[in-house]
This record gives structure tokens, sequence and C-alpha cells, in this order.
């Protein structure tokens, strides 16, 4: 791999006094889409706050693009080109789909510019432009916030559990338009509870139980044998 | 696989991380500067309180004049510094959980409008 655009090492963090993140280190390559598994509480969300600096670890260094930012503020780093997607939904349900668009304007860009970007990636948004977003179906609506990240031209994206609530064959439709945003080159790290139809797209893979990697390889090599061990709970220390 | 275009946007964002700025927790010198504001006004109180104190308990005006001096108006000098550092980081946060906390419930209003319309639809359907 060459030199990765996105690096945890040894990252220590949580909430308060209690530590739910223990030394975790993994690491995101240039284009590469990179998935982190992992049962409920196992602390997959916590570590998307970590790289997104919501959440400032208590020891270890996040490297972004061969800098150590550990400690850079959230919007700072937002800014820059690291776009997250976060668990549940990253849109203002109150608001249409072109108003929601136009909140991906603040880094600058035209809104025309954004508009195009977004039907033409899912024709589907063209035609519910004036549409409250919150009336959507949950696929639409996880479509309208992958439009409005790809809309700031994000350098990594960052993805919190996309499948929640979906049925198994939107959230392979959605799996299919991140792989496409891979291969434009976007660097996108990926978290799923369930394996199955990510690990079709990703490169690779992370297992996280109770904190720290159990598991990590090409995400082929993954076999069901190491997934059930991480989400039974029979870890080997 | 990656065009140039894509390596342009790698490079820009190499570049802008590069030129970040990592200054230490601003939610930590937030917190500090609240707790200051809490010691200059209690400071400042006990001064104040203590240079009356001192200044009734002589009769020599220039002795009196003295303690007004260093307890008194430098005691309430810490007092309004104080209270406008407590004031100015406190309302900071709680405008700021008031914002979050505006814009869940907003959410959760739509939610529930939305719910309703689609029982209504279901009804008008049947
Ligand atoms: N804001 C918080 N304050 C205190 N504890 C928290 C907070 N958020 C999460 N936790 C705790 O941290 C642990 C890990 O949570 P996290 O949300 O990272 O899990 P997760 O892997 O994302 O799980 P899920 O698949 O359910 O989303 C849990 O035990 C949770 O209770
Ligand atoms: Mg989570």
């Amino acid at each position: 791999m060459t030199e990765p655009i996105l690096e945890l090492r040894n990252i220590r963090a949580g909430y308060g006094a209690i530590e739910v993140l223990h030394d975790l280190s993994f690491a995101v390559g240039r284009g590469q889409v990179v998935v982190l598994l992992g049962p409920n509480g196992a602390g997959k969300s916590t570590a998307i706050k970590v790289v997104s600096g919501l959440l400032r670890p208590n020891s270890g260094q996040l490297i972004v693009a061969g800098r150590d930012v550990t400690g850079a503020r959230p919007d700072a780093l937002a800014r820059a080109g690291l776009c997250t997607i976060p668990e549940g939904r990253g849109i203002f349900p109150n608001l249409t789909v072109r108003e929601n668009l136009v909140m991906a304007t603040f880094t600058g860009f035209k809104l025309a510019d954004v508009e195009e970007r977004a039907y033409s990636r899912f024709p589907r948004l063209s035609e519910r432009r004036n549409q409250l977003a919150g009336t959507m179906s949950g696929g639409e609506q996880q479509m309208l916030s992958l439009a409005r990240a790809l809309a700031t031209e994000p350098a990594i994206l960052l993805l919190d559990e996309l499948s929640m609530g979906l049925a198994p064959k939107i959230v392979a439709e959605l799996y299919e338009q991140v792989a496409s945003i891979a291969d434009d080159g976007v660097s996108v790290l990926v978290v799923e509870q369930f394996a199955r139809t990510v690990l079709g797209v990703a490169d690779w893979a992370v297992v996280l139980a109770h904190g720290t990697v159990q598991a990590a390889g090409p995400a082929s090599e993954i076999g069901e044998d190491v997934l059930a061990g991480a989400y039974l709970g029979s870890s080997p220390t | 696989m990656e065009s140039e275009v894509n390596d342009d946007r790698i490079q820009a964002f190499t570049q802008e991380i590069g030129e970040l700025k990592l200054r230490g927790g601003r939610g930590d010198r937030e917190r500090i500067l609240l707790v200051i504001g809490v010691i200059a006004l209690v400071a400042g109180v006990v001064l104040a309180v203590l240079g009356g104190f001192q200044a009734s308990g002589t009769t020599d005006l220039g002795d009196q004049v003295a303690f007004l001096a260093t307890g008194t108006f430098i005691g309430l000098a810490l007092v309004v510094l104080g209270t406008a550092l407590f004031i100015r980081y406190s309302v900071a946060r709680f405008m700021r959980f008031w914002l979050v906390r505006l814009v869940h419930e907003h959410r959760s209003e739509t939610d529930r409008v939305v719910a309703a319309l689609k029982e209504v639809e279901e009804k008008l359907g049947r």
C-alpha cells in the first residue's frame, strides 16, 4: 500500500472515565474502501467520531494525508475535505431536497453545480427536489445524504451504518454507488454491523470488538468464522 | 484507475491538511476561562469585604484609603471581570446546547407530522 491517506495509531478514546477504544490502529489507503465491522457497542461510531475530530483521543495519533492532526477541529477537517455521514440521518428532514443541497454550498460550491452533480448520480432525487426530505423513503434519504456529501468533493468519506433500517436490495444499490465513488478516487471508511453486502465492495476489512482490532485483512478473505468469533464474543484475550 | 482530477483533489487536500492550525482543544480553553471567571468573582467579593472591614477597623484616613484601594476597588474590578467571563462562557455553552436541542425537536416534530400524513394517506387509500 502507498502512504495511507488516513491512519489511526494506538488510539485510546472514550467518554469521561470510560474508555471505549483501547489501542485501536488501522489505515485507509488512497482510493480504498475500508470497512469497519463489529457488533453493537464495539466502538465503531466512536472511532468515526475520533477520525472526524469530534472526539479527542486520550492518547494515540490521527494521521491524515501524512500529517498528525490529532486534536484538530472537526469543522476545519471537514472544510479540508474529510466528510462524515453520521449514523441515522445526515439530512434535515424538515427541509426540501433542494434546500438540503443548499446546505452543501457552505464550502463555496455553486448551487447549480451541486444540484447537477447530485441529480446526475441520483436521478430519483431530481424528481423529488421540492419534496420535504423527511417524507422520502429511508433509502432515498440516504441517497440524499450521500449526494450532499459528494457535493462538497470530499477527499475522504466516512459512512456510519448506511444500511440501518433499509431493505437489502436498497443497501446493495447504495453500496454500488459507494463503490463508484471510490472508483473516482475518494477514499472511503465504512462502518457496518452486518458484513454481507459491504464486503463485496470493500478492499480491506477491520473487525472490531470491545474497542480493539480482532482481525483485519483483505475483505474477500474475512471468513464467517472470524466474524462469528467477534460477534459472539469468543475473543482469544 | 485514479484520474488526474482526483490527483489534484488529493494534492489540494494534502495541502489544506498541511495548513491546518492545530490549536489545543478550544473546548478546554473555554472551560478554563469559565473557571477563572468564577475564581475572580469569588476572590473579588472576598477582597472587597475584607477591605471594607479593614477600612472600618481604623480611624486613620490614610489607612482607610489604602485599605479601600487594595481591597474594595481591586475586589470590585475582579468582580466585574469575573462576572463578564462567567456570563460570556456559560451563555456560550448554554446557547450551543439550546441550538442542538432546537434542531432535535424540530426533527422529531417533522417525523410526527410525516407519520400522521402517512396514516391519513393510508386511510384515504382504502
Ligand atoms: N456519548 C456517549 N457517552 C457515553 N458513552 C457512550 C457515548 N456514546 C457511546 N457510548 C458508549 O461507548 C460504547 C461504544 O459505542 P459506539 O456508539 O461507538 O458503538 P457502535 O460500535 O457504533 O455500536 P452500534 O453498532 O450500536 O452503532 C458503548 O458502550 C456506548 O454505550
Ligand atoms: Mg454506531
